[in-house]
């Protein structure tokens, strides 16, 4: 909200820059988001020096003169008669926009050619006057610009008003705060005019159908008006504020509106069938024109403000076209009302827009302020328009309004806020800001809610008020003592932070999405999968449109985007949570790791240029669950064949833990690949994220460190290419004594010297017993044993070398 | 071998040692004297059939024959292994590259979120969490959210077919910890958020909050705004200080936003803070009483205060990152300097 601080001068003194009284706002509860100058730039607008006056040969009321602008000589025609050669005024140049919207040019006047205008104070916004052109100090060089020759300066802060505080969207409810803050008293307006027309209820008739809509409707009629400008010092207020002025009865609502908070309406008495106002809800089918000209789809809970025959205004919101102020209007009736804030709230987002006014009614007005407003405006329309106002008003407020006394106990103020203010200091900010205090005993006040201030409800509302006006500054910084809560569990964030750290440590980096993307991208990968998505009705964009129910289509789609950037190698992972509709239409959110891989990111950078096969891509993607899970304390982990979508045929595998899956892996199937262009193998993998963290605070079982000697015996076999690692592992694991510890594969190879459809593998096996030394015979009887159960179950052949 | 042998031969060993031209010779003079075959071996073996007076003073000879010559074998294979350089001496690039797996990167959502876990375990919150879907109760009417107010519109709030919604603030896990148990109660709640924003440099339609809060028998304002210093300095470094302003939050009564004095400039004004000497970090103040009559807490007994901040904000903040649009980019170029 623009808030001119000269106009705050009218209602409360207070003597301080506007930087400091920005601060004093911004420290009390209302943001300054900006400090400007509002006055007009008057480009163009310099001290030019009258040189000469003649007589205009066509006219016998102006003048033609010869002024020196700085830049040359410049003839001009004018028709005031107040200056002398040798005089300094405002010059306005060719070219200039006054800041009434005037646009100077040359033109010809009776016949004379005027280049540039002499300019009056009025035409400059600088007072009423026009009885001549304004004179300035003759010691100013001429050329000088206007705005820097006179000082013209308006601020305006530019003053964000929190949600609660509908009281200070308008100018006295600012210069309340100020009164409080700097402790002077408020001045209010006078509202006095002489009601000398007919009696109210025999021009006009009000009904208020919904009075849970319109709580309170107040009318009054003024007859004999004038439309035309408003007074220069209303529009400079207006324009200061940002609004723009239109005519003088217009205007003046709003003015009021800005000054006290009343957002008002009047429509031309004339255009009102039957001179009634019938506040009511919209009718089916019922439509509408508004003041801009647009045709408005009205529906049956928006509330209307009508005549006898037809909708005249969106309640509090804005008026019809039809019934508004014409250049002829003769009588005016004024509205002046309060409507439930829901309802225009309602009808404002239904429509998809705001103004001026449903933005103060959406945030409720001052109810009891409401006949104020009404009286302010009809004096100033009589002062301005000339007029007679209707004696009396009619006010429709059926249900009269129940006191609010709120209790603030002077202990509980500094319980609250941790400093101790004097009960004393309590009250008096209390009065300050004009909230009665009506009982005061020794330990508590008891005060009566101003009906401006609809925020206040409770005790802690009060102690709020105490809190912004004696200041935040005044409250000490004490770090509360870390006093422990006892089944307090943080287990679960501190797997996740360990498995965050081994990822880091692993090599990977983190990447973060959003939680919704684009049907187009879960489509790339698993159409099949529509039916349990969770799509968003209000997306922000299409891109952003469906919940995503798998952490891959983002990882894989990132890979592709930094190939495009030339990235060769990325590894990267994700922790987050995908939402799956399941059959009965419930969501569920389930947390994820993803990890994707992209290049030789498993070797030497001396090794890079090598092509990338795809079990190698596999294998270094397998080791990095392998590693997370010995991490997070998990055995038997185990891999099994499976299928999906978006992985190539027999490049995939489901992994489950403990015999639960609880994830998948794979390499990332190649028509998927080529929508980023990547052609070498890339694998992305995707585990439930609780499974993997069920271990992490469990303490792993420790097995003692041998101390006797192991024996070393290596096997290499030459089996049938069907056969896996893991079979050949399992009859190792069956046929081996307990001194087995460890079996490592340290070879592989085909070719022909082992013939077509066969594979050598060459296992390296270490014996070692915890209580004894181990002999050759020992190492040699079990590894016999292993070699021969090879040979039965796999048949396998026994390389001997 | 009578000591004087034993000296003699010595003395014959440490000149063959001297006169070794390369370390094969005196490989051999090691072998000749030292080794398993040598003649110390014997000189050992010959001690036992010594008289007992000259047994002891050979046993000192024998010592001395060891000793000298191995320190005397020593130093001349250093000077013969530099000089002829055929044997220990490696040649190789050490200014390559080093070869060993790099480290990853953690993001800095997660950086500053783990920082600030970390930072609030030590004053004694507790991570708790809650869904993401969740229901309009526990994200606006328990928190004391009006009815008509802007946030719970369809344009601001992403609601779901289901009548839930994507949630706006962290702040339903409070509602939620509350529910599930008595006071004290001491949380913070990281976890992402949604808002209907259109996205600029500025505005992301899903984001991160951290959110805290305590609830006792007696909390003050005065214990929120040391919480917040402490956290400042923690998090953002030990010149850091904190300044309050006067807000509005349905949930917060009073309600307050927490500046941190600008750590670039120290409060001089720089580009960073936009030449005020202050950054707005978090949004608090002491939980409405209406919010705990909701999970039925006694307000009369209780207070606490709740305080909630942008991860996103803060990332930026302290890395210097001008555009929160980086951080949902995953450019590794950008994501692997923050190691």
């Amino acid at each position: 909200m623009k808030v001119p601080i000269s106009w705050l001068k009218e209602y409360v003194e207070f003597d301080a820059s506007p930087d400091e009284l920005a601060k004093r706002f911004t420290f009390s509860g209302i943001e300054v988001e900006g400090i400007e100058n509002g006055a007009p730039s008057y480009d163009g607008v310099v001290v030019g020096e009258v040189l000469s006056i003649e007589k205009h040969p066509g006219a016998d009321r102006l003048l033609i003169c010869r002024v020196n602008d700085g830049a040359g000589e410049q003839k001009v025609v004018c028709g005031a008669h107040n200056f002398a050669v040798g005089d300094k005024a405002p010059f306005a140049r060719v070219g200039a926009v006054l800041p009434n919207g005037l646009k100077i040019s040359e033109r010809k006047v009776r016949g004379e050619l005027s280049c540039g205008m002499l300019c009056a104070e009025d035409e400059l916004q600088i007072s009423e006057d026009h009885s001549g052109i304004m004179l300035l100090d003759r010691s100013l060089a001429v050329g000088t610009p206007f705005s820097k020759a006179v000082k013209t300066e308006e601020i305006v802060l530019e003053l964000e008003v929190t949600w609660n505080r509908p009281d200070c969207l308008c100018i006295i409810g600012i210069a309340r705060e100020l009164a409080a803050l700097f402790g002077t008293k408020l001045k209010f307006p006078s509202v006095e005019f002489p009601e000398k027309g007919e009696q109210i209820e025999k021009l006009a008739k009000v009904t208020v159908e919904d009075s849970v809509g319109c709580p309170r409707y107040t009318a009054r009629v003024i007859s004999g008006v004038k439309t035309g400008a408003s007074p220069v010092w209303m529009q400079k207020r207006l324009m200061l504020s940002g609004v723009r002025p239109i005519s003088n009865i217009v205007d003046i609502t709003n003015y009021v509106m800005l000054e006290c908070g009343q957002p008002l309406h009047a429509f031309d008495y004339s255009l009102l069938a039957n001179h009634e106002i019938v506040v009511r809800r919209a009718k089916l089918g019922e439509t509408m024109a508004t003041l801009d000209g647009i045709e408005r789809n009205i529906t049956p809970e928006m509330l209307l403000i009508a005549d006898a025959a037809r909708p005249i205004a969106l309640a509090g919101v804005m008026g019809g076209a039809g019934s508004e102020i014409q250049d002829n209007t003769g009588t005016v009736l004024l509205e002046s009302a309060a409507f439930d804030p829901r309802s225009i709230r309602q009808t404002s987002s239904k429509l998809g827009f705001t103004t001026e006014s449903s933005y103060r009614f959406e945030r409720s007005v001052d109810i009891r302020g409401v006949d104020w407003a009404s009286r302010r405006a009809a004096s100033l329309i009589v002062q301005y328009c000339g007029g007679t106002a209707a004696a009396g008003s009619i006010d429709v407020f059926p249900k009269k309004l129940q006191e609010r006394n709120i209790a603030c106990r002077f202990q509980r103020v500094n319980d609250l806020l941790g400093v101790s203010v004097p009960a004393g200091r309590v009250v008096s900010i209390f009065e300050s800001l004009q909230i009665p205090v009506v009982k005061l005993d020794d330990s508590s006040c008891t005060i009566a809610a101003p009906s401006f201030r609809p925020d206040l409800m409770i005790e802690a509302d009060l102690i709020e008020e105490v809190a912004r006006i004696n200041g935040l500054d005044q409250i000490p910084a004490v770090p509360p003592p870390a006093s422990v809560i006892p089944d307090a569990d943080d287990s679960r964030t501190r797997a996740i932070i360990a498995l965050r750290t081994s990822l880091v440590g692993l090599g990977l980096s983190e990447t973060m999405n959003y939680s919704f993307v684009s049907e187009r991208l879960l489509n790339i990968f698993s159409p099949q999968d529509v039916g349990r998505r969770v799509a968003l009705p209000n997306p922000v964009s299409a891109d952003y449109a469906i919940m995503r129910d798998s952490l891959i289509p983002q990882m894989v789609e990132w890979l592709g985007r930094n190939l495009f950037h030339q990235i060769a190698e990325v590894s990267f992972f994700e922790i987050g949570k995908v939402f799956l509709k399941g059959p009965d239409g419930k969501i569920r959110e389930e947390d994820r790791l993803s990890i994707g891989l992209l290049g030789k990111v498993g070797r030497s950078s001396l090794d890079s240029r090598r092509g990338l096969k795809r079990d190698e891509m596999f294998l270094w993607a397998k080791g990095i669950v392998e590693a997370l899970h010995r991490a997070q304390h998990l055995n038997g982990v185990e891999s099994a064949p499976c299928r999906a979508s978006y992985f190539e045929e027999g490049g995939c595998v489901s992994i489950s833990v403990g015999g639960q899956q609880c994830g998948i892996m794979g390499l990332v199937a190649e028509p998927i690949r080529k929508e980023w262009r990547m052609t070498e193998p890339v694998a992305v993998v995707e585990l439930a994220l609780d499974p993997l963290l069920s271990r992490f605070a469990a303490a792993p079982a420790l097995k003692p460190a041998p101390v006797y000697p192991s024996i070393a015996r290596d096997v290499a076999i030459i089996v049938a290419k069907e056969i896996t690692h893991e079979d050949i592992l399992h009859v190792i694991r069956r046929s081996a004594p307990g001194e087995l510890t460890e079996t490592k594969l340290f070879d592989i190879f085909t070719g022909d010297a082992i013939g077509v459809g066969r594979k050598s593998l060459a296992y390296s096996l270490v014996y070692c017993d915890l209580n004894r030394t181990l002999t050759d015979e020992d190492a040699n009887r079990y590894h016999n044993a292993i070699k021969d159960a090879l040979k039965n179950e796999l048949k396998a052949e026994i390389r001997e070398n | 071998m009578k000591p004087e042998e034993i000296v003699k031969l010595r003395e014959q060993a440490l000149n063959e040692g001297r006169a070794a031209a390369t370390l094969a010779d005196l490989e051999a003079v090691r072998i000749k004297y030292l080794g398993r075959k040598g003649a110390l071996p014997d000189i050992m073996k010959g001690l036992k059939d010594l008289a007992p007076e000259e047994r002891s003073r050979a046993g000192q000879e024998a010592n001395n024959f060891k000793q000298q010559i191995g320190e005397l074998l020593d130093a001349r294979k250093l000077e013969l292994g530099s000089t002829a350089g055929t044997v220990s001496k490696v040649t190789f690039d050490y200014t390559l590259p080093g070869n060993w797996r790099g480290l990853g990167s953690k993001h800095p959502i997660s950086m500053v979120t783990e920082e600030a876990i970390r930072i609030f375990a030590k004053l004694g919150f507790t991570v708790a969490e809650g869904p993401d879907v969740e229901t309009r109760y526990h994200n606006f009417d328990a928190l004391n959210t009006p009815d008509h107010h802007p946030s719970i519109d369809q344009k601001d709030t992403f609601w779901l077919e289901t009548g839930e919604l994507l949630r706006t603030q962290t702040s339903p896990v409070q509602i939620r910890a509350m529910e599930s148990r008595k006071p004290p109660v001491r949380i913070i709640t990281p976890g992402r958020c949604y808002r209907r924003d259109a996205t600029n440099a500025t505005h992301s339609a899903n984001f991160h909050q951290i959110e805290g809060l305590y609830v006792d028998a007696k909390v003050s304002l005065a214990d929120l705004k040391g919480t917040l210093a402490y956290f400042a300095k923690e998090m953002m470094g030990p010149k850091v200080g904190v300044r309050l302003r006067p807000h509005f939050f349905p949930f917060t009564e009073p309600s307050v936003e927490c500046d941190f004095s600008c750590h670039v400039c120290g409060g001089s004004g720089c580009r960073v803070c936009k030449n005020s000497g202050w950054i707005e970090i978090a949004g608090a103040g002491m939980v409405d009483p209406r919010v705990f009559m909701k999970v039925g807490y006694d307000p009369e007994t209780t207070t606490g205060f709740a305080f909630g901040m942008g991860v996103e904000r803060i990332a930026m903040v302290k890395y210097g990152i001008g555009d929160i649009r980086l951080l949902y980019e995953n450019d590794i170029r950008f994501l692997r300097q923050f190691v």
